[in-house]
């Protein structure tokens, strides 16, 4: 209500400050001619390849961090540092070193959502209650079932955390490399609007990226609940 | 005939105050279908002296050997049951009770022997229930119906009703004598619950304090099932029991408080009688 009255206003004019009603068109437009279909798409299966690559590593080099001290000191305090690294910043590396392709993206993606990944394996694993693995031990499991059997779920909750918060880097991530470097997708949406003066376009696409962000995330949070539900650990059951 | 033969073992730990001697050179022979228990202060040794049996832990020195063979490792032949159930809280409870199955039979065959266990236990109508949903008693029958489903050759106990209230464990103790008569079942059962000890006990071991060995071996010549018709019959064990740990209380306390401070004789160790028969 606010928004469309200082849009009627005229304060600002259209093409800085659109009213809802061409915000709407916008995104209709954008769905009708396939645009923002495409985009999503381009988008979405973009993060599910780079979020899969994050997850493979991510919970191998945990699980190895878990496991090996000499693992735990080198690359568990690596990623620990680099966490504070907005992963944008390693464009220019990635550039260099692969050149101005969607490899040079899919590195940003990948190394955004991997410090979460590994440091929520890592700790998780460490953090089981020492008692289930003396339990499955009196009971003749070891090995690689005891990992398959009691570690692992017994680290999930843990890991779980890690692999949403990972997932909202790596979401961030990818939108910032599609609006540095452009060839489709929702960044380069974006960055079209703005090259075209189309604010209407630039708020439409912004809903898009935060309703996509959104749906992923309840996604992980009722995966979450789910298991917060079997352990008991969350009031009101 | 010895099942379980303990042969002159110790178990040293490192720590940062140097070397603790949890168990002194310690022999014990447990016979099959035998309900031995283990009480002692707090550090005595006695869970110690279970893990070594368990095989989670390795002695320093001594053998142990089961039915002859040397133990080397954790085995199901050897279950425990720890005071913190150690349930898996992403598993159900029949999956729980399968737990230990999955690998040695096909699934049909696991569940049927878990509803076999679960019913032993009266559980039969919670096997779909989540742990967290269960009683602290619920959760100890189903830790012991987890642990019987392996068809151990010893059951291993470490103070498994230590934190339910008094009614649940007592009916929890008839119900292990129950199964455990039915089944000829080799018990280690770890407490600091001397009317405990007494209760389900062949034979109770008295441990001394740090270092743990041996102190006393008292036989409870009791014949089963020991029902509370005549509720005065441990009263003389007690007794003798408390008799023998009160000296290696004193000892711990010494070490743990200034060194003038005696224990008054009304002090924790009640006289035995008192208030006997609503716990055990």
């Amino acid at each position: 209500m606010t928004w469309e009255a200082v849009s009627r206003a005229g304060v600002w004019p259209p093409y800085l400050f659109p009213s809802p009603g061409g915000v709407w068109q916008a995104l209709v437009y954008g769905f009708q001619d396939r645009s923002f279909l495409f985009g999503m798409g381009a988008s979405i299966s973009r993060i599910l390849i780079g979020y899969s690559i994050s997850l493979t590593l991510g919970g191998a080099l945990g699980l190895a961090a878990s496991r090996f001290k000499f693992v735990e000191d080198t690359v568990g305090s690596l990623v620990l540092r680099f966490q504070v690294l907005p992963s944008i910043c390693w464009l220019p590396l990635a550039i260099l070193w692969f050149g101005l392709n969607m490899t040079a993206i899919q590195f940003v993606v990948v190394m955004g959502a991997l410090p979460s990944i590994v440091i929520a394996t890592d700790n998780g694993i460490r953090n089981i209650a020492p008692v289930y693995v003396k339990a499955a031990h009196t009971m003749g499991v070891r090995g690689v079932d005891l990992y398959r059997r009691v570690i692992l779920p017994a680290a999930l909750p843990s890991i779980v955390t890690g692999m949403k918060m990972g997932w909202a880097f790596a979401w961030r991530s990818l939108m910032a490399g599609e609006l540095i470097f452009v060839s489709s997708g929702l960044g380069y949406l974006l960055t079209m609007g703005r090259e075209l003066n189309d604010m209407a376009q630039v708020v439409a696409v912004m809903l898009v990226i935060v309703t996509v962000g959104i749906v992923f995330d309840k996604f992980f949070s009722l995966f979450e609940k789910r298991l917060r539900l079997k352990w008991g650990t969350v009031a009101g059951v | 005939m010895t099942h379980l033969s303990i042969q002159n073992v110790t178990k040293e730990f490192e720590t940062r105050q140097g070397k603790l001697v949890a168990l002194a050179e310690t022999s014990v022979e447990i016979r099959a279908g035998e309900f031995v228990c283990f009480v002692g202060p707090s550090g005595c040794g006695k869970t110690t002296l279970l893990n070594l049996i368990a095989g989670l832990e390795k002695p320093t020195t001594g053998r142990l050997l089961k039915d002859g063979g040397e133990i080397h490792e954790p085995g199901s032949d050897r279950v425990v049951i720890f005071q913190e159930t150690a349930l898996f809280p992403w598993l159900n409870v029949i999956q729980n009770v399968e737990f230990g199955l999955v690998a040695r039979m096909e699934a049909g065959k696991r569940r049927h022997i878990a509803r076999t266990f679960l019913n032993l236990v009266h559980l039969r109508r919670f096997e779909n229930s989540y742990i967290h949903e269960l009683s602290g008693g619920m959760k100890s029958r189903v830790a012991l119906a987890r642990a019987l489903a392996l068809n151990p050759s010893i059951l291993l106990m470490d103070e498994p009703f230590a934190a339910l209230d008094a009614q649940t464990r007592g009916i929890l103790h008839e119900e292990l004598q129950d199964i455990c008569s039915q089944t000829r079942q080799t018990v280690l059962f770890v407490t600091h619950n001397v009317r405990e000890a007494v209760r389900l006990a062949d034979r109770v071991l008295i441990f001394t304090a740090r270092p743990g060995r041996i102190k006393a071996e008292i036989p409870i010549e009791k014949s089963r099932p020991r029902d509370l018709v005549d509720p005065d019959w441990p009263v003389p064990y007690i007794r003798q029991i408390e008799r023998e740990l009160r000296e290696e209380i004193e000892k711990v306390l010494r070490e743990e408080v200034d060194r003038d401070w005696t224990l008054k004789k009304t002090d924790i160790l009640r006289p035995a009688g008192i208030d006997l028969g609503s716990g055990i």
